[in-house]
Order: structure tokens, then sequence, then C-alpha cells
């Protein structure tokens, strides 16, 4: 009993940890934090939550649903059912321990605080790369949103590719 | 020029070995003794292997295992690329005589055996597995202490994570310059998936190996912009990246494997910043396997370093039997 309440008091912790986690900035088919917090919620013995905060129950997909998933993975790299059913075998029965959730947030909080991005520091040499100086900078404007661009430059970028 | 000439430099970056305690240096091939010896993280795979969770491949019995052909031909069916083969001294003298009557811009020309051959062969030896063969020491990082399931697409992730590395450090060369290396890097990528598709993956229709080609063209342009997006903001969207393409977004994932890979990238980019243009750009560089852990330099480290390398390129450089093909006009002082 106490040991089950430990795990779960440390999955507590670590989905208060995700939730610190930042956003994508661009919207993906599937969100790290999103994935990881409901992973780790039942762990936790907590009710599952949609997007918004609001809890829900969990719910079987209805057959459109399965049908419409099957049918957009057509072609050699879409998943057979012989695959879905292996990759829903190795997430259920996973098995954690007090010191193993530990070490996952441990882990968590080493990427979060950015600290391997702060001790290999490869400085400007990298980060503003001689040949393309304002080749990030484009790039994070661009993810932003800013209107930076006209067809000016846009043309200049397509024709000398900087 | 033979690219066995190219391959056979050390790193000039600190490593130690994290399984033994004594720390050793390669410093251009002289020995010095680490000073910062209060690094307190290990090397990216003890830290994998760390873990006390323990999950399991995503798919352990893939169906589409990557067959071993009958005769291995390392690159591709030309004998230039083989480790063996030696230019005969009239070809060689014939060559050198072109490049200096023509004034052939060398920097240009050996784009193609640097990037695209021995470059291309470091990215695609770091996850290559077959069916029924051992697995190399960095594969087995990998596959067996990352827990990546053993497939074809697998490989091309690993390989498309290691290109990117490259790429980060061509974008720091002179435009010129850089941007064919990275074209040479592509082009050889994909001429070299279409054959293994072929001969290895058993793919007879073209029409099957073209949306290969094109689905894993998508990915490494995915790939390429998710990983500079981390790279460039935060660790937490570079481990975010790492997930979505490495990890094929697996939801079991354990975090202590994200956070080796996003140390290993890092510690690979910290060398590639400190290696000149002129050291890069002629194929000094290796990547440090996943079990060695990379010191930082210290900044007399560094100058010293620098130092050695300048001395070294400015002594090639004047000297009047170096040969048409070896000289280089990209800068060694940065």
């Amino acid at each position: 009993m106490s040991s089950s309440q430990a795990v779960r008091d440390s999955a507590k912790k670590l989905v208060n940890l995700l939730e610190k986690y930042p956003k994508d900035r661009i919207p993906h088919l599937v969100t790290f934090k999103e994935v990881q917090v409901s992973r780790f919620r039942r762990v936790a013995g907590l009710p599952s939550v949609d997007d918004k905060g609001k809890s829900v129950k969990d719910k079987k997909p209805s057959l459109d649903e399965i049908k419409s998933i099957i049918n957009r993975t057509s072609g050699p790299l879409g998943l057979n059912k012989e695959t879905l059913a292996k990759i829903q075998n190795s997430v259920s029965n996973e098995k954690f321990t007090e010191e193993s959730i530990n070490q996952q947030i441990h882990a968590l909080s080493t990427i979060m605080g950015n600290k391997f991005r702060n001790y290999y520091d490869v400085g400007d040499k990298l980060y503003k790369p001689a040949g393309n100086p304002r080749y990030y900078q484009r790039l994070i404007d661009e993810i932003e949103g800013k209107k930076n661009e006209n067809i000016f430059t846009a043309m200049r970028t397509v024709l000398f590719g900087k | 020029m033979s690219i066995n000439r190219l391959a056979s430099s050390r790193l000039p970056v600190l490593l130690t070995k994290a399984t033994f305690s004594y720390p050793r240096a390669y410093l251009h091939e002289t020995k010095v003794f680490l000073q910062n010896k209060g690094a307190t993280q290990d090397s990216p795979e003890l830290l994998a292997k760390s873990s006390h969770l323990n999950s399991n491949p995503l798919d352990g019995s893939n169906k589409a295992p990557v067959k071993s052909t009958q005769t291995k031909i390392p690159l591709a069916h030309s004998k230039y690329e083989s480790s063996r083969y030696e230019l005969p001294r009239w070809k060689e003298a014939l060559g050198e005589l072109v490049i200096r009557t023509f004034r052939l811009d060398m920097d240009r020309v050996r784009a193609g055996p640097v990037a695209g051959s021995y470059y291309y062969t470091l990215c695609k030896n770091q996850g290559l597995q077959y069916e029924d063969e051992p697995l190399s020491e960095t594969a087995k990082y990998f596959y067996e202490d990352l827990k990546l399931p053993r497939t074809f697409s697998q490989w091309f992730q690993i390989t498309a994570l290691h290109e990117w590395m490259l790429f980060v450090r061509m974008r720091a060369m002179p435009f010129k310059y850089g941007r064919n290396y990275q074209q040479k890097l592509v082009d050889r990528t994909f001429s070299d998936i279409e054959l293994r598709l072929f001969e290895e993956m058993k793919v007879n229709s073209g029409r099957i190996a073209d949306q290969y080609l094109k689905d894993f063209n998508s990915q490494l342009r995915g790939a390429v912009f998710a990983y500079d997006e981390g790279f460039v903001t935060d660790d937490p969207t570079l481990a975010t990246a790492v997930w979505r393409n490495l990890f094929g977004g697996r939801k079991d994932i354990d975090m202590l494997h994200l956070e080796s890979v996003v140390g290993y990238i890092h510690s690979q980019l910290y060398v590639l910043s400190r290696l000149s243009d002129r050291e890069f750009a002629t194929g000094k560089f290796k990547f440090v396997p996943p079990g060695v852990k990379v010191e930082k330099l210290t900044p007399q480290q560094e100058e010293e370093l620098k130092a050695k390398t300048i001395a070294k390129y400015e002594a090639q450089d004047k000297d009047p039997n170096t040969l048409p093909s070896e000289r280089s006009k990209l800068s060694y002082t940065n």
C-alpha cells in the first residue's frame, strides 16, 4: 500500500513538472507534453483531462473513427492491425517504481533546465553561422509568424539561397 | 586524393572513456591532462543504461529487418571508394597537373569526396545494422540502450540526426562552400538509400522505391527543421524534436533516453564548433562514440589548440612541396 502510494505521489510530482513544460510553437500531430501528461496522470491516479483542463472519461473510439484511421494509413508505411496490437501491448504493461519515476523527474528537469545547452556552449560561431548569419533568425521569425518577409526578400532567398 | 588520407586524423577535443577512470586527451596527438575533473554527468551511453525503467523496443519482432547482401560493398559499386584502393602514381601526377594548370578550386572539388563520401559514411555507419550480424558499438547504443526498433526507417532517422549535426557546422563555412557540402551530403544519402532499397530491402518496383524516397525526403526536411528549431531555442524543444523524429513519438518514452540523446547532440555540436573551417572541410572530424564523454576545453587548452592548428596549416601553406590538391583557401583561424 505504502509503496503504491509513494509511486502515485512521485507521479503527481512528475505531472506537475510536465505541466510546466513549454508548449510547442507550431502545432504537430502529437504533442510531447499532452501525451506524457495523460500517461502519468493515469499512474498518479488523477482523472484524465482534455486540453482545456476539464476532466473527461476515457471513451473507446467509435467505429467511424477506427475506419477513418485505417483509411488514412494506406500505403507501405501504414500500420496494419497486427502492428497496432503490438503497440497497444507494449504500452499497457508499464511498471513503475518510486525510484524509476524519480529518475524520470530528474531527467526531465535536466532537459527543462537547459543543462546540456549551457554546458556545451557552442557560441555565436554556430548560432550565427558565417555563411548564413540570419538563418536561425529567419526560422524563428517564420515560426512566430512575424511578417518581415516581402516578395523581394523571398525571391532573393529563392535565387541566392540566403 | 584518396579517402584514407582524410580519415586518419584524431579529434582535437578532450575525450574520456567513461568506463575507465583515467582521463585521456587528444590534442592534435599530444597528451594534455585534464584539469576540469569536476564535470559530473556521465557519457550518453551510461546515462541511458542507468535507467530503472525497463522499456521494450516498440516492435520487437519487426517484419522488415535489413538483409545483408551477398557481397558487401561499403558505399557504392565504385572501386575508388574502397578503403584499399590506391590511385596509380601516374594518375595522381596527372591530376595534380590538371589542378595546377587550370587552377581548380580544390575547396569546391573536395566537397564530393569529403561530404559526399567520407561524411556520409560516418553518418551511415552510426546506426547501420543487418538482420544476422552483430551490432557495432554505436549501433548498440541506439538499438539496445535506447531500445529503438531495428528497422530501415529507424536507421534513416539516426542517419538524418547525424547529418543535421554536420549541416549545422556546414552553415558556418563560407556560404558558397558550405552549401555545396550540404548538397553533396544530401545527394549521396538519397542515391545510397535508393541502392539499399533495391539490394537490401529487396524492393522490386521502382514506383514503390520512389514512394519511399519521397517519404524519406519529407522526413529529412521535417527533422532538419525541428532540430534547427530546438537547437536555436532551448533543450525542451530539442527534446520534443528528438521524441517526434528519432523515437517516432512513442508514448512510453523513457526520459533518461531523451536526456541522453540531448546530451549526445550537444556534445557533438560542441566538438564541431571547436574545429576550424579548414579542418572540418578536409574531413578531420569524427563523431564521438556514445560511450565516451566529451570534456569541455579550458580557455588555456583552447588557446593551445588554436595555436597548434594555425602553426600546422601555416607551415603547410608555406611549404612549396604541398601538392596542389592539398591546398585550400579556407580559414584555419576560426
